[in-house]
């Protein structure tokens, strides 16, 4: 396939491209809506924000948060929506093993770039987050509830204080609902980070040091607003929604929509308008803290996490981002690493030393000029950095730079043999400071 | 693992650390230095010997980066009955 007739130009006039009906049958939690491919989570087409009566006459009024409610989110299944997967019944029991003042947080800081599936629910249903918030709140006894966000999220923000203050003027009996804006770095919605903001420190991650479990130092849990959204759900006894939320990356935009757990990845890139020229090269699930996969990978696979955990990959937080034929991976890599160096709280030697050193071994290979040494060097320092941070944060890196050297293995080959691709100048997806 | 079915490991809080390596020169059996002077370790289950080097580390790091676990490990005894080890 030539390059010429697939590629797809970004500053093209948008399409009318919008979720295929098919895709967008079950809106259970939110209305699919198309946003710019880059910035903040303003729909293109004006979405409805649900007041707190339109909640309660479609779901009933929030049940009081008792303790039992950590048998009914272990009953219903429900993990956590940032990314990770964990259950939030261990999170909300190792919580409940200490025992000083609580902080129950709902994180709205959604720092993978691509990712605008938070900012999109929070703007429809903020009344949603804010009963799982308060759920959480009563349920474990806790002395603050705080919605934490970028501080440059203003549309998201400005919906949150409607919504707090139409419950204050409601006079709802409940934990008082505090905003509080953080900085808008890509680790600042890294949940050790805001523990430590919230607790008078600088937004930075922190290590886990062990704690006596009698002590009384003071405690936050964090969950994901879709997360909270849910648990205020399965609390009134609906019963888990059979649902995930997606932001794909299109050509010209991002779509924020809500599939059936288990919809095949085809229909999903039908829907947006990916398939029309033939599949794409391969995708990158989970965002710029994701992982590649290969089309050949992915042409039979559903979004369904133990299914794609068991072929070892993840949606992570519902970020699907295709690239087309005649775009080159690996110059997309090592602009994503770079990004991703560039976001380092640079507080770990390993992570401030070893990304920038991750993309100066990537950019080589997508220069193609990379010699035997250097790509040694780069595999040695996979294997150097991997696990060595406080956070996550590099182990992200290096997963991400591990999928792209199996899924563009042949592109491997081409750009060592001195062959690199045409388009490893230029960058197709939207990464911060990628087009240089 | 100790006699008393526990393991010992030695930690680092990465955000700490400094690198200023003093622990590498008192303990070169638990841990080494990475290319940019950052600690690895590299003994998993601390022995008595590593141990005690592993304490030194702790002791003398300027930066208190360093800890030791310990984690109890349940013993042939403690498990519940039925369960056998799959071989």
């Amino acid at each position: 396939m030539t390059s010429d007739e697939l590629t797809m130009d970004q500053r093209r006039a948008p399409a009318p491209v919008a979720p295929d009906a098919s895709l967008v049958r079950q809106a259970l939690l939110l209305h699919g809506v198309q946003i710019d491919r880059v910035g903040e989570a303003d729909p293109w087409e004006p979405a409805a924000v649900e007041h707190l009566e339109h909640l309660v006459g479609r779901v009933g009024p929030r049940p009081y948060g008792s303790v039992d409610l950590i048998t009914v989110i272990e009953r219903a299944g429900l993990t956590g929506h940032g990314g990770a997967h964990v259950p939030a019944a261990a999170k909300w029991r190792k919580t409940l093993r200490g025992g000083g003042p609580l902080t129950v947080v709902a994180n709205g800081a959604e720092s993978e770039p691509l990712s605008a599936k938070d900012a999109t629910l929070m703007r429809q249903r903020p009344h949603l987050v804010l009963d799982g918030l308060a759920l959480a709140a009563e349920a474990l006894g806790a002395d603050r509830a705080v919605v934490w966000l970028h501080g440059d999220d203003h549309g998201t923000a400005a919906t949150l204080q409607g919504a707090i203050a139409e419950r204050r003027a409601a006079r709802l009996h409940e934990p008082a609902l505090e905003l509080v804006m953080g900085p808008s770095h890509y680790l600042s919605g890294e949940s050790s980070a805001i523990t430590r903001a919230l607790q008078g420190g600088p937004t930075l991650p922190t290590a886990r040091r062990p704690q006596d479990p009698r002590s009384r130092s003071p405690r936050t849990l964090v969950h994901n607003v879709e997360t909270l959204a849910r648990l205020a759900l399965v609390a009134r006894g609906y019963p888990p929604l059979p649902t995930m939320l997606l932001t794909v990356l299109t050509p010209v935009s991002r779509m924020v929509f809500e599939v059936p757990r288990g919809t095949p990845v085809v229909d999903v890139l039908e829907g947006t308008g990916w398939l029309r020229n033939g599949p794409p090269q391969a995708v990158l699930l989970g965002g710029y803290g994701g992982q590649w996969a290969s089309w050949r990978d992915l042409r039979s696979a559903t979004f369904d996490e133990p299914a794609l955990r068991a072929a070892g990959l993840s949606i992570g937080a519902g970020v699907v981002a295709p690239i087309a034929h005649g775009a080159c991976g690996l110059a997309e890599t090592a602009a994503i690493t770079a990004y991703l160096a560039s976001m380092s709280a640079r507080q770990c030697g390993p992570c401030l030393f070893g990304l920038p050193a991750l993309t100066d071994g990537m950019r080589a290979l997508a220069a193609g000029d990379a010699s035997r040494r250097e790509r040694a060097q780069l595999l040695e320092d996979l294997r150097l950095v991997e696990g060595r941070g406080a956070c996550h944060h590099p182990d992200g890196a290096t997963r991400l730079i591990a999928s792209a050297l199996e899924t563009f293995e042949h592109d491997v080959v081409e750009h060592v043999a001195g062959r690199p691709c045409h388009e490893s100048g230029r960058i197709s997806l939207p990464v911060p400071g990628g087009h240089r | 693992m100790t006699k008393h079915g526990s393991t010992s490991r030695l930690r680092i809080d990465a955000a700490a650390c400094d690198g200023i390596g003093v622990c590498a020169h008192l303990a070169s059996e638990v841990l080494e230095l990475d290319r940019w002077g950052f600690p690895i370790i590299t003994a998993r289950d601390l022995s008595r010997g590593e141990l005690s080097a592993a304490k030194r580390a702790v002791r003398a790091c300027p930066r208190k980066a360093l800890w030791i676990e310990t984690t109890a490990v349940p013993s042939v005894v403690q498990r519940a009955p039925g369960v056998t080890t799959p071989f």
